[in-house]
C-alpha cells in the first residue's frame, strides 16, 4: 500500500494540476483537479495516517493528543478553502474594477514565449484556481475530521 | 405643482437611519435619547409640512427588471397621516423620556420606536404596493418588539406574538390583495404595475378589469381583512386590549393613533378605486359592529387603559364603517375623525400613564377625585374626554355627526335594512358617552379615605398631552383652521367627486342633530345606571365561544398540537426518514409539474448501440447486487461497480468531462466508504415486512419519476441543438477564449453558478466541523 501511494501519489498530483491549467481547452478543470487531488490525500491518508504529512514530508513533531481540530493539517485544509472562496470572489470584483458585470472573464494570447510559441492567459483561471482550492480544502476538512472519528 | 423626492426621500429615511445610530445616541446621551427622537421626528414634521398643498407622485427606479420602484405619491390624505404621525411621534419622544425612567433597555426601545415612524411615514407616502406591503410588514414587526418590551413578563410574550400572529396574518391577505391588483393592472393599464397611483387614476378600468375577472368581490375580501386585522375590526379586535401590556407612551402612539389607523389610512386610500355597493355592505356592517362592539366592551372595562383600547377599536370602527358609506359625507366623517381621535385619544392615554405613574393604580373603582392633585391633567382629560363623548362644541361631535348625516343619508335613499346602520351607530354613541363619562369620573368626586398620596405629574410628563389637549381645543372652537389646512385636501383624496367639507355647530334641527341628541341624553342617563349596566354587559359577554380571545388559543394549541403530533413522523432524527421524506416529496412535485404541464407522453423507441447496451447492463446487475450483497464491503464495491459502469457510459456517450469527474468522485466516495466503514454495525437486524415494502414502493415511485423525467426533457440525439447550446458553443472561443465548452460554460458563461457550488462546498465543510465540535463540547441538544 505504501509503495503504491509511494508511486502513484506524485503522478495523480501531477495529472491533477496539469487537469487544472489546460482545463479551458481541454478535458479537465477546477472542480476536477480538486477532487483528483483530495484523492490522492486520501490515498496518503490510507497508507500512512493523518500525521504522515507533518512528521514524514515536512518533518516537524506533531504534539500527541491535540484533538483534530488543533491539528496544524487540518487548519491548512481550513485556510485553503477560504483563501479559494476569497479568490474565486475577489477574481468576480476585479472585473468590477474594469466596469464590466460582476464575474466577467476574458482573456490574452501570449505570443513568441520560448517552448510554447504562444500561450493563453485567460483571467477564468484564476477564478478556477479558486474553485480547486474550495474543493481540495473543503473536501479534505471532511474527510480528515470525519476519517479521524 | 410636484412635490420634493428629495425632501419626501429623506423625511422617510431619517427615522431609520436614527434608529440604526440609537445605540451610540443611547451610550452619548443615556436617558436624554428621548429628545433626540423628538428632534428627529420634528425634522421629519418639518419636512413633511413643507409639502403641504402638493399632489402628485415622485420615483426613483429600485428594481427596474419587476418594475418596482420606490415611488411615493403625496396628497392632502397621505400628508395627514404622515404628519400625525410624525407629529404626535416627537410628543410621545418627549413623554418617554421622563416615563420610562430608569428602564433597562431604552436602547431598543428607542430604536423600534424610531424605525416604527420611519414605516409609518413609509406607508403613508408609498405608492408602489411592493413598498407599501414592506412598510407595512415593518410596522408590524415594530408592534411586536414594542408589546413584548418586557421580555421576561409571559403576558407580554403572549401579548406581542398575539399582535404578530393577527396583524402579520393579515398582512398576508395585503399581499394576496395587492397581487390580485397587480394582476388586474395588466388588462386596465396596458402594462403589470405595482404603480398605486396609476391604479387609481384610472379607477373605473381597474374596477372592470376586476370585475371581468371575477377578482373584485376576492380583493375587497383581503384587503377587508388586511385593514381589519391592522386596525382591530371586529371579529380581529382581540389583540389590541392585549397589546395595552406595552409602555404607556407606546399604547398612545402605536396602539392609538398611528399603527391601528394604517389599516384605515389604506381604505381611505382605496375607496376611490374600490367604491362600489359591495364596499359599503363590507366596511359599513364591520365597522359599525366594531364601533358597537368595542363601546359596549369599553362599558364594561375596569382598568383604564383597557377602557381606552376598547374606546379605540370602536373608534376605529366609526372611521371604517365612514369610509364604508358612499356618499360624501363617510369620507368627510373619516378624515376629519382621523385627525381629531388621533389628537384625543393619544392625549387620553398619555394622561392614563401619568394617572398610573403617580397615584400607582390603573384600575378605574379605585380612582376618584384626581383633580386636587392632578389638576393640569383633569383639565387635559376634560377637554379630550368630552371629544372623545362626542359633545357638542367638542371635536369629536363634529365628525360624529358627519357620520349620522352618512349613515341617514344611506338609509334615507336606499330605505329598508339600511336602517341598521344608524341605529346601529346611535346605540353605539349612547355607549360611548358612558365610557367616556366613567374615564372622566376618576377626576371627579373626593379622594377615597385610604388611598395612597398621589404626588404631582412632572411638567414633562403634562407638556405632551397638553399639546394635544390644545390641538383638540382648537380644532374644537373653530375646526374651520383644521379644514383649510390640511382636512379638505384629504377629504379631496378619499372621496369621489367634488366634497365640500363643512363642520361647526348646528344651527337648524336637522335628522343627524335628533340622533346625537338622542345618544348624548340616552347616554347620560344611562351613565347613572353604569353598576347594573356593567354587570349585565359582563354576565352576558362572559362566555367562552363569545370571546374572540378563546377562539385564538383553542386556534393556536390545536396547531401546536396537531404539529407536535406531525412532526416525529417527519423529521425523527433517523436519517433514512429524512431521505424517503424528501425524495418522495420531490418526486411527487415533479409529477404534478409534469401532470400540469406536459400534455403526451413523447414516442418511446430509440435505438441503442449494443455497447452502451452491455454497459448497462452490467450497472442493472451491480444495482441488483447491492441490495443482496452479504457484507457492507461487498456492498461499497458493488456499488462502486454501478458507479463505474456510469462513467462508462459518459464516455461512450462522448462526454469526457463528466466521466472523468465521475471516475474521480467514485473513487474518492469508495475510499471515504471505505474509511467509515468499521463504524457501520455488520447486521441490522431483520427488517419488518411492511417497512421493506414501503421502502421498495419509494425505491419505485422515485425511480418512475426519473424516468418520466428523463424521457420528458431528454432529446433526440440526432435534434438540433437548442438556441442556448448553439450560443454555447460558437461563442465559447471567441467570448470564453476556450476550446473546452463545458470549463467555458462553468468559469464564464455561468460563473455565477459555479461560485454558488464553491460556496454550498466550503459551507459543508464548515458544518462539518461545527456538528463534530459541538459534539466533543457534550453539545447535543
Amino acid at each position: 500500500m505504501k509503495t503504491t501511494a509511494r508511486i502513484v501519489v506524485p503522478i495523480v498530483f501531477v495529472v491533477a494540476i496539469s487537469l487544472l491549467l489546460q482545463g479551458h481547452n481541454l478535458p479537465g478543470g477546477g472542480f476536477i483537479g480538486g477532487v483528483l487531488t483530495t484523492g490522492a490525500f486520501a490515498l496518503i491518508y490510507v497508507a500512512h495516517g493523518l500525521d504522515y504529512l507533518e512528521v514524514g514530508v515536512l518533518g516537524r513533531d506533531v504534539e500527541p493528543g491535540a484533538g483534530v481540530f488543533e491539528h496544524r493539517t487540518v487548519t491548512a485544509y481550513e485556510r485553503a478553502f477560504i483563501l479559494g472562496l476569497a479568490i474565486a470572489i475577489g477574481s468576480g470584483f476585479a472585473a468590477l474594477l474594469f466596469g464590466e458585470p460582476f464575474l466577467s472573464q476574458t482573456y490574452e494570447i501570449v505570443h513568441d514565449v520560448p517552448i510554447y510559441h504562444e500561450i493563453e492567459l485567460a483571467t477564468a483561471l484564476v477564478f478556477d484556481v479558486g474553485v480547486y482550492l474550495v474543493v481540495v480544502g473543503g473536501l479534505l476538512t471532511i474527510l480528515s475530521v470525519v476519517g479521524a472519528e | 405643482m410636484a412635490p420634493d423626492l428629495s425632501v419626501i426621500t429623506v423625511a422617510v429615511a431619517l427615522p431609520f437611519v436614527a434608529a440604526a445610530a440609537t445605540p451610540l445616541l443611547h451610550r452619548a446621551l443615556g436617558e436624554r435619547t428621548g429628545f433626540a427622537g423628538a428632534v428627529v421626528a420634528l425634522a421629519s414634521f418639518g419636512l413633511l409640512l413643507t409639502q403641504v398643498g402638493e399632489r402628485g407622485a415622485v420615483s426613483f427606479v429600485w428594481v427596474p427588471s419587476l418594475d418596482v420602484a420606490a415611488r411615493f405619491y403625496v396628497d392632502g390624505w397621505a400628508l395627514l397621516f404622515a404628519l400625525l404621525a410624525s407629529g404626535i411621534g416627537a410628543l410621545v419622544f418627549a413623554y418617554s423620556r421622563s416615563y420610562m425612567h430608569g428602564d433597562e433597555h431604552l436602547a431598543r426601545y428607542y430604536a423600534t420606536l424610531l424605525a416604527f415612524m420611519g414605516s409609518i411615514l413609509g406607508v403613508a407616502l408609498a405608492a408602489d404596493l411592493v413598498l407599501v406591503f414592506l412598510f407595512w410588514e415593518l410596522t408590524s414587526v415594530a408592534s411586536f418588539v414594542l408589546i413584548g418590551h418586557h421580555t421576561d413578563s409571559d403576558a407580554s410574550r403572549y401579548s406581542a406574538r398575539m399582535a404578530m400572529v393577527v396583524t402579520v396574518g393579515g398582512g398576508l391577505c395585503l399581499l394576496a390583495g395587492l397581487l390580485v391588483l397587480a394582476v388586474a393592472a395588466d388588462p386596465a393599464l396596458g402594462e403589470r404595475t405595482f404603480d398605486l397611483s396609476a391604479m387609481i387614476a384610472s379607477a373605473d378600468a381597474m374596477e372592470a378589469a376586476l370585475r371581468e375577472r371575477g377578482l373584485f368581490v376576492p380583493a375587497l375580501a383581503l384587503f377587508g381583512v388586511a385593514a381589519g386585522a391592522k386596525s382591530a375590526q371586529v371579529p380581529l379586535h382581540f389583540w389590541l386590549p392585549n397589546a395595552m401590556v406595552a409602555p404607556t407612551p407606546v399604547s398612545a402612539f402605536l396602539h392609538s393613533a398611528t399603527m391601528v389607523k394604517v389599516g384605515i389610512y389604506f381604505v381611505g386610500r382605496l375607496r376611490p378605486l374600490l367604491l362600489s355597493p359591495e364596499w359599503t355592505y363590507l366596511f359599513a356592517t364591520v365597522g359599525l359592529l366594531t364601533m358597537t362592539v368595542g363601546a359596549v366592551l369599553a362599558v364594561a372595562a375596569t382598568d383604564v387603559k383597557q377602557l381606552l383600547a376598547y374606546s379605540t377599536a370602536s373608534h376605529l370602527g366609526l372611521m371604517v364603517a365612514a369610509f364604508g358609506f358612499e356618499n360624501a359625507y363617510g369620507a368627510e366623517a373619516g378624515s376629519f375623525h382621523l385627525l381629531s381621535h388621533a389628537a384625543f385619544k393619544a392625549a387620553l392615554f398619555l394622561v392614563a400613564g401619568i394617572v398610573a405613574h403617580e397615584a400607582g393604580t390603573r384600575h378605574i373603582d379605585s380612582l376618584s377625585g384626581l383633580w386636587r392633585d392632578l389638576p393640569v391633567t383633569a383639565a387635559i382629560a376634560g377637554v379630550t374626554a368630552l371629544s372623545m363623548a362626542g359633545i357638542p362644541p367638542f371635536s369629536g361631535f363634529y365628525s360624529k355627526e358627519l357620520l349620522f348625516e352618512a349613515a341617514y343619508e344611506l338609509a334615507h335613499y336606499d330605505g329598508g335594512l339600511t336602517w341598521v346602520f344608524p341605529v346601529t351607530a346611535v346605540i353605539a354613541s349612547v355607549f360611548t358617552v358612558v365610557y367616556s363619562l366613567r374615564f372622566l369620573s376618576i377626576f371627579l368626586g373626593d379622594r377615597p379615605a385610604d388611598a395612597d398620596p398621589v404626588h404631582r405629574a412632572p411638567a414633562l410628563l403634562v407638556a405632551p398631552p397638553a399639546v394635544l389637549a390644545l390641538v383638540t381645543a382648537v380644532v374644537s372652537v373653530s375646526p374651520g383652521v383644521a379644514v383649510d389646512a390640511i382636512v379638505q385636501s384629504a377629504v379631496d383624496a378619499t372621496a369621489v367627486g367634488d366634497a365640500e367639507l363643512h363642520v361647526g355647530l348646528p344651527d337648524h334641527v336637522s335628522p343627524p342633530v335628533v340622533m346625537s341628541a338622542i345618544s348624548i341624553g340616552v347616554g347620560a342617563a344611562a351613565y347613572g345606571v353604569g353598576d347594573r349596566l356593567r354587570a349585565g354587559i359582563g354576565a352576558a359577554t362572559d362566555r367562552d365561544p363569545l370571546g374572540a380571545n378563546w377562539w385564538y388559543d383553542r386556534l393556536l394549541n390545536g396547531a401546536e398540537a396537531a404539529s407536535a403530533r406531525v412532526s416525529p413522523l417527519i423529521h425523527d432524527g433517523s436519517l433514512r426518514t429524512y431521505v424517503s421524506w424528501s425524495v418522495t416529496a420531490a418526486a411527487a412535485l415533479a409529477l404534478l409539474g409534469y401532470a400540469a404541464t406536459v400534455a403526451g407522453l413523447p414516442p418511446v423507441g430509440r435505438t441503442v448501440p449494443p455497447t452502451m447496451a452491455l454497459v448497462l447492463a452490467v450497472a442493472g446487475v451491480a444495482a441488483v447486487s447491492v441490495m443482496v450483497a452479504p457484507s457492507h464491503v461487498a456492498e461499497v464495491l458493488t456499488l462502486s461497480i454501478l458507479g463505474f459502469m456510469v462513467a462508462i457510459f459518459y464516455i461512450l456517450a462522448s462526454a469526457p468531462d463528466l466521466a472523468l469527474t465521475q471516475l474521480v468522485v467514485e473513487t474518492l466516495v469508495l475510499l471515504i466508504f471505505l474509511l467509515v466503514i468499521e463504524q457501520l454495525p455488520a447486521f441490522y437486524g431483520d427488517i419488518p415486512r411492511g417497512v421493506l415494502a414501503r421502502d421498495a414502493a419509494v425505491s419505485l415511485f422515485v425511480g418512475v419519476t426519473v424516468f418520466l423525467t428523463v424521457l420528458l426533457a431528454g432529446r433526440e440525439a440526432t435534434a438540433e441543438p437548442t438556441a442556448v447550446a448553439r450560443y454555447y458553443a460558437t461563442e465559447a472561443v471567441p467570448q470564453g477564449g476556450g476550446t473546452n465548452v463545458v470549463n467555458v460554460i462553468l468559469v464564464d458563461f455561468r460563473g455565477f453558478d459555479t461560485l454558488g457550488e464553491i460556496v454550498v462546498i466550503a459551507v459543508a465543510a464548515i458544518s462539518v466541523l461545527v456538528l463534530i465540535i459541538m459534539r466533543n463540547r457534550g453539545e447535543t441538544q
